[in-house]
């Protein structure tokens, strides 16, 4: 079979899921549910404003913290190369340089860096 | 036999998965239901396929029943446990007796729905959009908002500065009454930016309080034996344990805590020493209440106590006296330190109890009860606890502010009753 022929079959065995989904869909919930049954659940009371809300996730300290534990791997891998050459004199040189990682990280979480809201 | 009868028939031997609806007088009732293996009570009624109205409620439509009914996932049946019926849910299977009774009528109703899914309540609510989504354009399109007009009927949050000069919008929600993760009755309308709290206030609460008569409000009045208070102080504790351990996720814990309430006598604090070892361990102190909603001038009570101060009614009534009571205390003020004396005021109520033999005390017009100083004329501990949750709640998490909620002790139904004078 050449690369069309295998194309097409997943193109099929692809549409056949979809169908076989909907099918599935409508026999086990052949309900639409009405307004109130669709309102989000907080307790009994309808909500006041729409669920979409603008909501900061405040990539900045995530982008920070990930630039930090990205740059360790970076060192990690030259590292890990000489690793046996060197034996336990690089194995201290990393412990230092992964605590003062970790220090950084404690410092981010006294300062609520990673309270989300 | 259709594939939906087929998994139907399967559905039928699980634990039926119900939604409890509280109402006043029946804490304790619903929270034994717990124990049973036949049933998992769940927290939303998503995940619900059978709704358990129980305990005393005003006459006429209660305020969010009808919604929470429809927000049941189809198909769905309603079960009235005791009580009169409810008026906002006119097609509940109505129950009278005990916790068997209900547990086996939960279980029929449940077989019936799963293999005849067409048995199922229909929708109460009309199936009507709050507004009409329409912006202000010939379409529909077009205005204020992220997508012109009302969507689907409500509008959007405004937006006001968070804590660290961003602007965020602010949320207002209203949680509860009938959230089981919260007191039963109680509700809260809140301003949430992210998941802390803006602002709080409590809102009325839909439930009446129910039949029966409170030990502590007797001993106001009239002499009751010692014992029996104490036991009944060493069963609230634990209660409330059960409770706390619930919404902190520890079901196992929260379960030996509701087994230890039935096999209770005077004396026998092995096994709750035990459990409070075992909190320890499992990490409950350390992880989830350490530092968390700190009290500065809590009103007398537990709240006080956990703050170190001796202050308990006990301390002035000769019989106690007799009995060398002093008062338990614990430092820190947090929720950890709540937690604490819960457990150490239980295991002096089993000593006291053990201890106190035919004594009485009471009559005095004062009582130190589970939550509190009771006063003849003065308002009951609980709506002093209610006043004050507002001010504690703002600038809390949510998940900090249920653990604040549970370890005060919150109960509407208590703060609405007057103290007979």
């Amino acid at each position: 079979m050449g690369g069309l022929g295998a194309a097409l079959v997943v193109l099929l065995a692809a549409g056949l899921a979809a169908l076989v989904a909907r099918w599935l869909s409508s026999v086990l919930e052949p309900t639409t549910l009405t307004v109130p049954e669709r309102v989000p659940f907080t307790g009994g009371m309808p909500p006041q404003v729409h669920a979409w809300n603008r909501f900061h996730i405040r990539y900045y300290v995530m982008a920070l913290l990930f630039l930090a534990f990205d740059m360790e791997m970076v060192f990690m891998y030259p590292w890990a190369v000489v690793f046996v050459e060197e034996g336990i004199v690089a194995l201290v040189e990393m412990l230092m340089f992964i605590l003062i990682l970790v220090v950084g990280m404690v410092y981010t979480w006294r300062e609520r860096g990673f309270q989300w809201a | 036999m259709g594939l939906r009868g087929w998994l139907g028939r399967l559905a039928v031997g699980v634990e039926v998965p119900v939604f409890p609806v509280v109402g006043g007088g029946a804490r304790e009732a619903i929270q034994d239901l717990r124990l049973r293996p036949e049933l998992e009570l769940v927290d939303s009624p998503r995940h619900a396929a059978v709704m358990l109205v129980v305990g005393a409620f005003p006459p006429g439509d209660v305020d969010g029943l009808a919604q929470v009914h429809d927000q049941l996932a189809p198909p769905r049946r309603t079960v009235r446990w005791g009580g009169e019926p409810v008026a906002s849910l006119p097609d509940a299977v109505v129950v009278d007796g005990g916790e068997d009774a209900v547990v086996a009528a939960i279980t029929e109703t449940f077989a019936e729905l799963m293999s005849d899914p067409d048995r199922g309540e229909p929708p109460i609510l009309p199936d009507v959009d709050p507004v009409e989504w329409r912006g202000v354009g010939p379409y529909g399109q077009g205005g204020m908002g992220m997508t012109g007009g009302t969507p689907y009927g409500r509008p959007m949050a405004e937006r006001g500065p968070a804590r660290d000069g961003l602007e965020l919008d602010r949320v207002p929600i209203t949680i509860g009454p009938w959230l089981p993760t919260l007191p039963p009755g109680l509700r809260l309308d809140v301003v949430f930016q992210g998941d802390v709290l803006q602002e709080v206030e409590v809102g009325p609460a839909p439930i009446v309080p129910g039949e029966g008569s409170d030990l502590f409000v007797r001993a106001l009045t009239e002499p009751v034996p010692i014992a029996e208070m104490e036991l009944a102080r060493a069963r609230h504790h634990l209660r409330l344990l059960a409770e706390i351990l619930r919404v902190e996720d520890l079901a196992v814990a929260s379960r030996r805590a509701l087994r230890l309430v039935h096999g209770i006598r005077p004396g026998a604090t092995g096994e709750v020493e035990r459990l409070a070892a075992a909190l320890v361990r499992a990490g409950l102190y350390a992880l989830a209440l350490r530092g968390v909603g700190r009290l500065d001038r809590p009103p007398p009570g537990p709240a006080a106590r956990a703050t170190g101060v001796a202050v308990d009614a006990r301390s002035d009534d000769p019989e106690y006296r007799k009995l060398g009571f002093e008062p338990v205390t614990v430092e820190g003020g947090d929720a950890a330190a709540r937690v604490r004396l819960l457990l150490a005021e239980t295991v002096q109520a089993l000593e006291l109890a053990a201890k106190a033999g035919p004594a009485r005390a009471g009559g005095r017009g004062v009582v130190e009860a589970p939550r509190g100083r009771l006063e003849v004329g003065e308002p009951p501990p609980e709506r002093t606890l209610l006043d004050l949750a507002p001010e504690v709640l703002v600038g809390q998490e949510w998940g900090d502010a249920v653990t604040i909620i549970h370890t005060l002790d919150l109960d509407v139904e208590a703060a609405g009753r007057e103290i007979p004078v």
